[in-house]
């Protein structure tokens, strides 16, 4: 394989790393203006907090735009089932260990409903979700009407959005360190670099090529020290937040299922050619039902995640949110088209939407200059991407 | 009667009639292919061969007629069930997925699995990879890395992915529509070599192609059909010219070698 061959097999990563370019030049920009504010730890981990129902939801729509789909119902979805949520907590009184699998179990129907009007009955999403929007934003009312906002009193339920993972007691050393997170932190980074010098050793075994032995080094030294620095900057407040945690994992999972599994390729191929995929023995129905319940899983979480950190339910709550997470994934180069984008992309799309926000706020910015400003760099974002799309073929 | 020393055809269809409300689309059509033969099908456009393609590929099944693989009965209920049965279809439209890479395409609803977790198989990359670039090699296409995404791949060598799919697991049968349509000069050559190779390598080939000189350079035997009927089925025999001038009569209706039967 020549060096051009080569670089032609890597161009789909070129738009990857202009994004963590983007994100890297977002971060080095409010680090400089906010006089370092911005990447205080206690600034980081409120950002974390703020973002992680954002990104939920971005995951899922990831894979809604890949399958050529849309999905507009999710904010108020999300904000009806946080209702729920907190009715089943305090008027009901069911235990959380009822109520958080009930509210998941309830958000998976909702996005079956979906799937059974997109694939079943053949309406186009951006129209059976519309749809979905009028009704929840009417069933959260309804939902609300005679209380109002909602007030959680559960402990334990209102940690999911704001609390941190436990430490261990103070025995000396690193005062004022979560150390726990440190351990996590450095737990990820022996994984991670054992995972890497694994597959490298397979891969190399089957006589494919690998990244020279200094590239590989670099890369390793790279991803090592972005974990290290971020778990420092997170140690130095009070660690690792739930919904860090819970973020992490679905992450994790989805990046795992959508790269490394037969449905996750099949989710893909569907989105990159239906005919071809139905052809080949794949169910464009089965596919698009799984996509769409997965979705409702994750607005369901979504939603306990915000009426966690809003320690309530409000009666408009959700609303925007699916705006959100739509912008966060094209952002991070899903395509508009569909069978393109990865889930680990549309994360750092919700991290620049969210650090731009944040950091604007901690600017004091007006809050109309603010809407522009995320106007531009979605349709910038959009527009190199695009760009280099055409440049690659 | 059938000598005995003939060998079984791998395909054999007799009488196949198949309607569309009231077109007759087929009208009691048989078709012979023997092993390790390339079989040339043409006719102009509504002859029927792309109906009778269809009804093969389990695309469509037929109101009447039969089919025999090997020699034994097959009623053919969808594309899957054709491939189970070793038939593989290239498509026109080539049935590729431009996202994925040549591997997964080579792979696309049969992938390999090196872990099953619940409802998740998980994929063996590098054992596909490995028997993508062997697929590769052994029918000589030339593609730079099967890591490359379809859709920087050009006409020719997408269509190569397409038809090496096809040979990729032990098919019997492979029609391939239309193969060369839409190709430059080079990429034609290098598709009709690709022909070659397969059978070759021992496969039994139908291709339609509005092209007769790509038919003329890579059959054996000719086929033409004209109104949902066979009227010609013979070795390829003449020189280019002559072979041209008496397809196209028997394409327009100057000449019809069952005229009786079908008569009759």
């Amino acid at each position: 394989m020549s060096i051009k061959d080569l670089i032609k097999a890597q161009q789909h990563n070129i738009r990857e790393y202009g994004m963590y370019i983007a994100f890297l030049v977002i971060v080095i920009f409010f680090t400089i203006t906010t006089k370092g504010l911005f990447v205080s730890s206690r600034n980081i981990g409120n950002l974390v907090n703020a973002m992680s129902y954002i990104a939920v939801l971005a995951v899922g729509m990831t894979l809604v735009i890949v399958i050529r789909h849309i999905d507009l119902s999710v904010g108020y979805l999300a904000g009806t089932l946080g209702a729920i949520a907190a009715i089943a907590i305090k008027y009901w009184l069911l235990p959380l260990g009822v109520t958080i699998p009930l509210v998941l179990a309830l958000g998976i129907l909702a996005g079956l409903l979906t799937a059974f009007l997109v694939a079943q009955m053949k309406i186009p999403a951006f129209v059976a979700t519309l749809a979905g929007w009028l009704g929840y934003r009417g069933a959260l009312q309804l939902a609300t009407r005679s209380t109002g906002t909602i007030i959680i009193e559960n402990d334990i339920f209102n940690a999911l959005g704001n609390g941190f993972i436990p430490d261990i007691p103070d025995i000396g050393i690193l005062p004022g360190v979560h150390k726990v997170t440190l351990l996590l932190g450095i737990l990820g980074i022996i994984l991670f670099i054992l995972g890497e010098i694994n597959n490298r050793k397979k891969t190399q075994a089957y006589h494919f090529e690998v990244l020279t032995m200094n590239m590989f080094i670099v890369k390793l030294i790279f991803v090592s020290a972005v974990i290290a620095g971020i778990t420092w900057v997170l140690a130095g407040y009070q660690g690792l937040s739930w919904a860090a945690v819970i973020l992490l994992i679905v992450v994790l999972l989805y990046s795992y299922i959508t790269s490394r599994t037969v449905i996750g390729r099949h989710i893909y191929a569907v989105g990159g050619n239906p005919e071809a995929a139905e052809l080949n023995g794949i169910s464009v129905k089965k596919i698009t039902f799984l996509v769409f319940g997965s979705m409702g899983l994750l607005t369901a979480l979504s939603g306990i995640l915000y009426a966690s950190w809003l320690r309530s339910a409000t009666t408009i709550a959700g609303a925007g949110m699916e705006f959100d997470a739509i912008a966060a994934a094209f952002v991070g180069g899903v395509a508009v088209a569909g069978g393109v984008g990865k889930v680990t992309g549309s994360i750092i799309g919700a991290l620049v939407m969210a650090s731009l926000t944040n950091g604007m706020n901690l600017l004091g910015w007006d809050i109309s200059i603010q809407y522009i400003v995320r106007a531009l760099v979605l349709a910038g974002a959009v527009i190199f991407d695009v760009q280099t799309r055409r440049g690659a073929k | 009667m059938k000598p005995m020393t003939e060998t079984t055809p791998v395909v054999e269809m007799r009488n196949i009639r198949k309607s569309f409300a009231a077109v007759q689309a087929l009208r009691g059509v048989d078709l012979v292919l023997n092993h390790g033969e390339v079989l040339g099908l043409v006719g102009d456009n509504a002859a029927g061969k792309s109906t009778l393609m269809k009804v093969l590929s389990g695309a469509y099944i037929p109101d009447e007629g039969q089919i025999l693989i090997e020699g034994k009965n097959a009623h053919l209920t969808d594309p899957l069930h054709a491939r189970r049965l070793g038939i593989e279809m290239v498509y026109q439209d080539l049935a590729l997925s431009n996202n994925l890479d040549v591997t997964a395409n080579v792979f696309l609803g049969r992938e390999a699995v090196s872990l099953k977790l619940g409802p998740f198989g998980v994929l063996d990359g590098r054992y596909m990879e490995k028997e993508a670039q062997r697929l590769l090699d052994r029918l000589k296409i030339d593609i730079p890395s099967v890591r490359l995404m379809v859709e920087r791949l050009s006409g020719g060598q997408r269509q190569a992915v397409a038809i090496a799919r096809a040979m990729a697991f032990n098919s019997k049968v492979i029609i391939m529509d239309e193969p060369t349509a839409a190709l430059s000069v080079a990429a034609i050559s290098k598709v009709l070599d690709l022909v070659r190779e397969l059978k070759a390598q021992g496969a039994s080939i139908i291709i339609i192609s509005h092209r007769l000189e790509d038919i003329y350079s890579v059959s054996d035997r000719l086929m033409v059909m004209r109104n949902g009927r066979k009227v010609r089925d013979a070795v390829i025999a003449d020189n280019i010219d002559d072979f041209r001038e008496r397809v196209v009569a028997y394409m327009v209706g100057a000449r019809d070698d069952f005229a009786v039967t079908a008569a009759g």
